[in-house]
């Protein structure tokens, strides 16, 4: 599947309630080891209440500078969670639904941009 | 809306390897070839699954990330939508080197279909102009 068809996508739980759009992917480069990078896997999907995608990902990595851009970009995106690849129930056309009872993890990013 | 969770999230789980996140160190960046030379941009990315509306049983592999596309998506990166999947041209995954500000691609960008346009210009269009076969004096 193409990746760019899956941002933007409604998330839904168990029950069919709504939790927000996919904003983004996280991949882990932790597959098979080949001639020069390792296979990346995909780790799970960064969920998004209030905002269709995600802009420079002020939300995740913790930047706060320009501080006016950066708090609204936060607010923005309030209450965004990662789901992991293993809570996803079914990837649809226009929909994701996750599993029942799936963890919603903080989708923090470090300063070198690593987990 | 109510916020659905708690602002303290729990840390996702340690993983061992490094983590990339689609739109934040891939889409849109620049890939470089083997020498440095700027092939393309990443326009979007393929995974190897799953199959759309179909339940995904418990346990299933995650899927991987195939091939970097590019191809024509000025005109519906304005106004939406993707083109055909058969109009995008793929990078694969096994030839990327290292992902940073750049993309750095561990093939040469002759080999690569991404490039073709500007092989074409070069061969067909600027080398017919006088002086077009050499490096300028």
């Amino acid at each position: 599947m193409i990746l760019g068809d899956l941002l933007g996508t409604p998330v839904y739980d168990s029950d069919g309630g709504r939790l927000g759009r996919v904003a983004d992917a996280r991949f882990v480069v932790d597959g098979a080891p080949q001639q020069l990078m390792a296979e990346a896997r995909l780790l799970g999907l960064v969920v998004s209440p209030h905002s269709v995608s995600s802009f420079l990902g002020y939300e995740r990595t913790g930047v706060n500078q320009p501080w006016p851009l950066a708090q609204m970009l936060e607010w923005r995106h309030r209450g965004s969670f990662l789901v992991m690849w293993e809570d996803i129930a079914m990837i649809g056309e226009k929909s994701v639904r996750l599993r029942e009872g799936f963890t919603a993890y903080s989708p923090a990013l470090d300063g070198a941009g690593q987990e | 809306m109510n916020r659905p969770f708690p602002s303290t999230l729990a840390p996702v789980p340690p993983i061992a390897g490094r983590t990339l996140d689609a739109q934040l160190h891939l889409m849109d960046r620049q890939a470089l070839d083997n020498d440095g030379v700027p092939v393309t941009t990443v326009d979007d990315l393929e995974l190897s699954g799953p199959a759309l509306e179909t339940e995904i049983p418990e346990g299933t592999p995650a899927p991987i990330l195939t091939a970097l596309l590019t191809g024509p998506v000025l005109g519906t990166r304005i106004f939406g939508g993707r083109p055909p999947s058969s109009r995008l041209i793929r990078i694969p995954w096994k030839d990327v080197a290292d992902v940073g500000v750049v993309i750095k691609l561990g093939v040469s960008g002759d080999s690569l279909d991404a490039g073709w346009v500007e092989r074409w210009i070069r061969d067909k269009i600027i080398a017919r102009i006088p002086g077009g076969r050499h490096d300028p004096r």
